[in-house]
């Protein structure tokens, strides 16, 4: 029986590398446009091409107010290069008009007019290669003055990021006839920011999440069962992004955390139940928490399903990608805690584990009576 | 069964009175106090569930459920419930800073954010720090026009204009802002603070032409000094400080007219004011340009007949109107305007003599004193009158670098539409899972609380975040919150329908592992929500761990209370 969840483990490890990454992670565009006829998204997908943008995806779907067409574009070259200009002149920038003011403050020692000159000089490179990008006829060496040389570069990178959101949004309103449009842009140092936190937020999460499950069970087998069985039905939940193409966004990552909660819940039904209890036997206790877990896992289920129905009324991209990556990760974990969680906990109490609740768990002495 | 008599009894507790008690009197206080509806509502919230969980007697427990739900009731009906503009429509601009900053720091970086929007006459723009870095600014309609505007003032920095007798000595753009920095205490000469920068060779060429005999005159500081437009002042605006008991040399009306309209002057584009009692018997103003602004109180009587004239009519608050003029005994000769938001006056300086003499000087230092009531007060004091003068010479810079997130724009018709769909939503939901509970459970007993308790959950999840902003992943968050609610309900009712052993065990087994299961999702959700600064989906974290807490603190044992009555 417990080859059923492993098997599932190991299928769904196969789909994990196929999980598209989202806007949020993984830079770019997403234009979402509102249009009272439907809209042919291949032919609209070639017309971009055409047209020079990388597209990943376009979609085009009913929704309340007549049709929704979404359109994924993959984060320019130039523009990511121009935000690291940017970033760098930005870092430099004082430094330079300090050295600059060393020079007018000491009376040009030829000292301060060197360094002011090599720092210059960095800058300058920047600043031409930005000047560039935006199609500027400019040159940093007819610029003396680094706050005027500062201004301009401002100028430019906002002629830069403007002129690529214009071009875009005037190539799709010739392209398609719409009535509003929004426009989500996700620079590339955003979307390393994303990543970075998300990071962050997995580790603490896991870190935080088994020191309190082996505090609370302070049994190994018991505890490894329960993060086990949460594990698991994380990776079925990836799994199933990965073969149906849910994206992995900041939504559907937050649902991905919560999963772990609502997995959590049931394993800890199922290992108080069967091991800190003595009533019956271990196997009859098993099935009574399977009643009770299972009644809760629909409950679940069916708020999310009302949610999934929402989304794909509304294609509310936030709700679909919650409300999926719920439903995957509920179904995975019916078959992570009862054919996986259930059996390592019952073979630990029939191969000599301790029954019984030896001591009250911390918490709940501060709520019952 | 729970008698009437049980629940008469119940009612007739002490406790259960003072809790119904303080419920009425934390609405009365709502009702009243509209403007600090919220916190009262989160404030009677949290005393009620304290008390809820340190005084453990079952009709408590109940009473503080009712009363709970009654609060939460009566703060959707008076603060109302706030959607993000997903639901309502809008624009909302994410603006990211380089590194998280402390709250101080944060604080001033919002009310650089409001002050510069409300220059420009963006007065529909909100700013509200989400976490240590970052900050949103949203605007209620969508129009193209005003999005760029937000835009270029969020990445471009203000204009920053130092004027002496009417001309201008000190442009921005020719101060080096790399060497705009604090003096270090040593080096202070006895002023509290100070601030030291250097400007260019065209700058230090200005600022000699211009001072030169002006000694003691004001240096009127503006950040971006509106242009082309003209000021009207009630008599109660010109003379709030003025008259002011505090000031220790009191201002006279002529003396404090003839000190604003001097602030307002420059050459070739002085700022006209006008006293609003003046103008309201006899209007006949007409604007030089068609682009001339006309500022005022927002709520002057004088606004339509500007509009009329062909104004662009610029809205401002009272306390922004108000000149604040130099209170200082000792030297009559330096009167001055120190601060007037209005029109961009930030600060006003007095040159000393010594930088008036015609010789072209690069280096400059603002000094003064700080204020305060001990020395920590004043020390605090001065760092933050040397940040401000800081942020402000370097044209209302803000302290940390700043990066604009991705737009989102909402159109209004659609966002309504999601809201009611995503109601009929949650109601959908509530429906299916008491329809579930009915066909598990099969007795009315047992269902009614339950669909009861669920809806009181709803009802006080959409208080507390509405209270706030409910946002997308805010709704969902709240429509998650529904099932975990109904299954820590299921653990305990199971628990309650085993035959065997004593009612008070078997509860207590429940809570226990309602309890360790709500530990275990809170703790899974803590980093999400306090540490990670993932604004997007803070608002779903937010109203599950919510959820979670609640059914916890609150319906958890009030349903434990009526389940155990019901089944003896």
């Amino acid at each position: 029986m417990v080859a059923i969840p492993l098997l599932l483990v190991l299928a769904s490890l196969f789909f994990v590398p196929q999980i598209k990454l989202g806007v949020d992670f993984k830079g770019g565009t997403l234009a979402t446009m509102q249009t009272s006829a439907p809209v042919d998204a291949d032919a609209l997908k070639a017309a971009l091409t055409a047209k020079g943008y990388a597209v990943s995806s376009v979609k085009s779907l009913p929704n309340p107010k007549g049709y929704e067409v979404e359109v994924e574009i993959e984060r320019d070259d130039s523009l990511t290069r121009a935000e690291t200009l940017k970033s760098a002149f930005f870092e430099k920038i004082e430094q330079v008009s300090l050295l600059e003011s060393d020079v007018l403050t000491t009376n040009a020692s030829a000292d301060a007019v060197a360094k002011y000159a090599a720092a210059r000089q960095e800058i300058d490179k920047m600043s031409d290669e930005l000047f560039a990008i935006a199609l500027l006829p400019k040159n940093s060496s007819q610029i003396t003055n680094s706050n005027e040389l500062k201004a301009e570069v401002s100028l430019a990178y906002r002629q830069i990021t403007d002129g690529y959101s214009s071009t875009l949004s005037s190539t799709l309103s010739s392209l398609v006839n719409y009535e509003s449009a929004s426009f989500n842009e996700v620079s590339a140092s955003l979307s390393a920011k994303f990543i970075d936190k998300a990071f962050l937020v997995v580790v603490y999460s896991t870190i935080l999440v088994s020191v309190v499950v082996f505090i609370i069970f302070r049994t190994f087998v018991p505890s490894l069962a329960v993060l086990l069985g949460a594990a698991c039905d994380v990776i079925i939940a990836l799994g199933a992004m990965g073969l149906f193409g849910i994206p992995l966004t900041l939504a559907s990552f937050a649902a991905l955390i919560m999963l772990v909660g609502f997995s959590l819940d049931t394993d800890v039904l199922l290992t108080m139940r069967v091991i800190k209890r003595k009533e019956g036997n271990p196997r009859d206790r098993a099935y009574d928490a399977m009643k009770t877990g299972m009644t809760m896992s629909m409950a679940l289920m069916l708020a999310f399903v009302c949610l999934f129905t929402l989304a794909s009324i509304t294609h509310i991209n936030t709700y679909y990608e919650i409300s999926s990556v719920a439903i995957a990760g509920l179904l995975g974990d019916l078959v992570a805690t009862w054919l996986l969680n259930g059996i390592i906990v019952l073979w630990y109490l029939e191969h000599g584990g301790q029954a019984g609740d030896s001591q009250k768990p911390f918490l709940s002495s501060i709520f019952s009576n | 069964m729970i008698s009437i008599n049980e629940i008469i009894a119940g009612a007739k507790k002490r406790e259960v009175i003072a809790i119904f008690l303080f419920a009425l009197i934390a609405c009365a206080a709502m009702f009243l106090d509209k403007a600090h509806g919220v916190p009262i509502y989160v404030a009677s919230l949290v005393a009620i569930a304290i008390a809820a969980v340190f005084i453990k007697s079952d009709s408590v427990r109940v009473a503080a459920l009712l009363a709970i739900v009654f609060l939460s009731a009566f703060s959707i009906a008076s603060n109302g419930v706030k959607f993000g503009i997903d639901f309502s429509g809008g624009v909302r601009i994410p603006v990211l800073l380089e590194k998280p900053v402390d709250s101080v720091t944060m604080e001033e970086m919002v009310n650089t954010i409001k002050t510069r929007a409300a220059s420009f006459g963006l007065s529909e723009v909100k700013v509200r720090p989400i976490g240590d870095s970052e900050i949103y600014v949203e605007m209620p309609q969508s129009s193209p026009q005003l999005v760029t505007d937000v835009e270029n003032l969020l990445s471009r920095q203000g204009v920053y204009r130092g004027i002496v007798d009417g001309q201008v000595a000190v442009k921005g753009e020719e101060i080096y802002s790399g060497t705009i920095m604090r003096i270090p205490p040593q080096y202070l000469q006895g002023a509290d603070w100070g601030v030291s920068f250097t400007v260019t060779q065209a700058g230090a060429q200005r600022f000699a032409g211009v001072a030169k005999g002006k000694g003691n005159y004001p240096l009127y500081m503006f950040l971006d000094r509106p242009s082309d437009a003209i000021i009207i002042l009630s008599e109660k605006q010109l003379m709030a400080d003025a008259a002011s008991k505090s000031r220790v040399v009191p201002l006279a009306r002529a003396r404090a007219l003839q000190i604003a309209s001097s602030a307002l002057a420059l050459d070739g584009d002085n700022l006209t004011l006008y006293l609003e009692e003046n103008l309201s018997q006899d209007f006949q103003l007409k604007p030089a340009t068609n682009r001339t602004r006309a500022i005022v109180s927002a709520n002057s009587s004088l606004i339509p007949s500007l509009r009329a004239a062909g104004f662009v009519v610029v809205e401002k608050m009272d306390a922004d109107m108000a000149p604040q003029y130099r209170d200082s005994p000792e030297n009559p000769t330096s009167d001055a305007v120190v601060l007037w938001p209005a029109v961009g006056l930030m600060s006003a300086p007095r040159l000393v003599p010594s930088v008036t003499e015609g010789i072209p000087n690069f280096s400059y230092t603002i000094n003064g004193p700080a204020s305060g009531a001990n020395a920590q007060a004043k020390a605090l004091d001065a760092i933050k009158k040397e940040r401000e003068l800081e942020s402000l010479l370097k044209g209302g810079a803000l302290p940390v670098q700043i990066s604009l997130g991705s737009k989102t724009v909402i159109p209004a018709p659609l966002g309504e539409e999601f809201l009611r769909l995503s109601l009929i939503g949650l109601l959908f939901s509530l429906v299916a899972i008491s329809i579930m509970v009915a066909i598990r459970y099969r007795h009315l007993q047992i269902i009614v609380p339950m669909i009861f308790i669920s809806l009181a959950e709803l009802v006080i999840l959409l208080a507390i975040l509405g209270s706030f902003t409910i946002d997308l992943a805010g709704m969902a968050g709240i429509l998650a919150a529904i099932g975990v609610g109904v299954d820590s309900q299921i653990i305990v009712t199971d628990e309650l329908l085993k035959k065997e052993g004593e009612m008070q065990k078997r509860l207590e087994k429940a809570f226990s592992i309602i309890t360790t299961s709500v530990t275990v999702a809170v703790v899974a959700m803590i980093p999400l929500l306090f540490f990670s600064g993932l604004v997007e989906i803070i608002g779903f974290a937010t109203a599950t761990v919510l959820g979670s807490l609640l059914g916890l603190f609150i319906s958890r044992p009030a349903y434990g209370v009526i389940a155990e009555h019901l089944f003896e």
